[in-house]
């Protein structure tokens, strides 16, 4: 039946049904007959073009080097509150700490990961050369030697014969002229090649073709300039499409730009603005909530996420959000409520499990408890997440009272992941514990040099110190453990001790 | 000097208990008894602190989409170099 149809149709149909390799092959067969054979030119094009595509409004992924040697940033000292660099100057709403895990960054953890949330600014390049631990790989040192041009490199080399287009070759002038080949061919060039200047030589010619009436070239020339680090030329292009034709994407990458250019505020007044435009959408409030997470304004960032589920009552990073920060606010049944939403919804991975295991052990919920741990280390895809479901296996283990099942635990976590810091740090109060007061020594260190953003490894290194009479040591650690979490009593307790101390000397 | 909660306190106090007729009378009737005389003592323990439990984030369809494809593509490079490896071996 297949052979009898019409290539071309057959061709269309594998479009649809979203096979596009299938398709690819296809219009190649059909290339090789007609080299000139335009619709198959295309669709070839537009399959490449699938198989590769990444929603652009989500990708945010920054080099090292733009983020030490970022100039963008209007102000170098921010009043507080209007900065996404330093979360901790608004505290309104923020969790502590004590509570709530922090990352690298100094932001709470989030419920849910985007590609942008990995990304957050380190403060020096030391902490920036830091693989973060929830991305695989390392951050790039440029966002061009990043993971999109790898991605096209590696697009290159599956073809045997060389690149489909070969794009030094185009004549884009004559491109430019027919407007839907040159659509197609944007795209093309901007997502399978990531070749951004000649997309944008691309979509000058054709906005100039269309005599700037046209507002997709503009937002597509905006995205271009983003992806070139001109933030001020893109907002230009994206503030001109929208002045033609409000549509919700492109208020989406005008704030993307705003946000590059740590302007929170700003972003949020045009988040607002949109929402004039296009009450209730979803994807403008959840921008909303995004910013207001990121600027550690919890309550706020909540009270958005649940107008995002009155509109949409599937959306998995709201109710993910939500649950998380219930459970981290002391409501794991409020949380456990919202996780179980998501397993009805059809979400089924190891972190999902991994997080109704710890609801379920804190809601004292203990019939359900191991079976989803059990579940989530079978769907575990890699090492890391192994890990992670471990450490939180060693918090039943400790909360049951059972030392030496946490002990395993945590040690199983290392195996799987050897930089685990949180791990480290639970088995040197293990140890302690014991009275292995050397060993718990050691671990600690470990764990203060793999994460010295948290607080818990430099304060019980201290208060280990200080028992032994190290207060020297104990003291050092101690203030280490005050600039990770300046409100902690105990600290500040142990550092006005240590301080008495040396006045006495 | 009373501490922050979390520690340790316990209360010492000396007070005369009285004498058998008076037991009857206590057991009918239990009284709370709140000392105001007497020391109170503190004892003070810094304990180590555990970190606390992680709840892992779920990832969005496009950072999955983005892991997915640059293990295709990993994987597809590490093939070709293994045919390129073979290759000169077949050769020799």
């Amino acid at each position: 039946m297949g052979s009898e149809m019409e290539p071309l149709l057959l061709a269309w149909s594998y479009f649809r049904r979203r096979k596009f390799q299938l398709c690819a092959d296809l219009c190649t067969q059909m290339l090789e007959k007609s080299p000139y054979d335009q619709a198959a030119w295309i669709l070839k094009a537009r399959a490449l073009t699938e198989m590769v595509y990444v929603d652009e409004i989500d990708i945010d992924q920054e080099g090292i080097a733009e983020m030490i040697l970022d100039e963008n940033a209007i102000a170098q000292v921010p009043r507080p509150g209007t900065s996404l660099k330093l979360p901790g100057t608004n505290q309104t709403g923020g969790p502590s700490p004590a509570v709530r895990p922090i990352t690298q960054a100094g932001r709470p953890i989030t419920g849910f990961l985007r590609p942008s949330t990995q990304s957050g600014r380190p403060g020096t390049m030391e902490q920036a050369i830091r693989t973060p631990r929830t991305a695989y790989t390392a951050r790039p040192i440029t966002s061009s030697s990043g993971r999109f041009v790898r991605l096209g490199t590696a697009s290159m080399l599956t073809s045997p014969d060389g690149p489909f287009i070969n794009l030094s070759r185009l004549n884009l002038t004559k491109y430019a002229q027919k407007p839907k080949l040159a659509k197609a061919l944007f795209e093309y060039i901007f997502h399978h090649e990531n070749d951004v200047k000649t997309a944008l030589d691309l979509a000058a010619l054709s906005t100039e073709h269309s005599q700037y009436k046209d507002w997709w070239w503009k937002v597509q020339i905006g995205k271009c300039y983003y992806r070139l680090g001109m933030y001020r030329e893109a907002e230009k292009q994206f503030k001109s499409a929208l002045k033609q034709q409000e549509m919700v994407d492109t208020f989406l990458y005008l704030a993307k730009v705003y946000i590059s250019l740590d302007q929170p505020v700003t972003a949020l007044n045009l988040f607002k603005q949109g929402l004039d435009k296009f009450p209730g959408e979803v994807a403008l409030l959840c921008g909303i909530a995004r910013i207001y997470e990121e600027m550690n304004n919890i309550s706020s960032a909540t009270e958005y996420y649940k107008e995002v589920l009155k509109q949409d009552n599937t959306h998995v990073e709201a109710i993910a959000c939500i649950g998380s920060n219930h459970f981290y606010s002391d409501q794991p049944e409020v949380a456990l409520r919202f996780y179980r939403r998501l397993l009805q919804m059809g979400v089924y991975n190891c972190q999902l499990f991994n997080n109704l295991g710890l609801c379920c052990f804190y809601a004292q919920q203990y019939d359900m408890t191991l079976t989803s741990f059990e579940r989530a280390l079978s769907l575990a895809e890699n090492e890391e997440e192994v890990a992670d479901v471990w450490y939180n296996l060693g918090h039943v283990a400790v909360g049951i009272g059972d030392t030496n099942l946490a002990h395993q635990c945590f040690r199983l976590a290392l195996v799987n992941n050897n930089n685990h810091a949180e791990a480290y740090n639970n088995l040197a109060v293990l140890e302690m514990r014991k009275g292995h007061v050397e060993q718990a020594r050691a671990l600690l260190q470990t764990a203060s040099s793999l994460a010295p953003h948290m607080y818990e490894p430099h304060f019980n290194f201290a208060t280990v110190s200080d028992k032994m009479g190290d207060l020297q040591r104990s003291y050092i650690a101690a203030q280490k453990s005050e600039a990770a979490f300046p409100d902690h009593v105990d600290t500040q307790h142990l550092i006005k001790q240590l301080k008495q101390h040396f006045a006495m000397l | 000097m009373p501490k922050a909660a979390g520690k340790r306190i316990r209360r010492t106090f000396r007070k005369k208990l009285s004498n058998n007729s008076d037991m009857a009378e206590m057991k009918s009737m239990f009284r709370e008894v709140l000392p105001k005389q007497g020391q109170l003592s503190v004892e003070d323990i810094t304990t180590m602190v555990l970190c606390k439990p992680k709840l892992l984030p779920l990832k969005s369809l496009t950072l999955e989409k983005l892991e997915k494809m640059q293990q295709a593509a990993q994987d597809t490079i590490r093939q070709q170099e293994m045919a390129e490896k073979e290759q000169p071996q077949i050769s020799h």
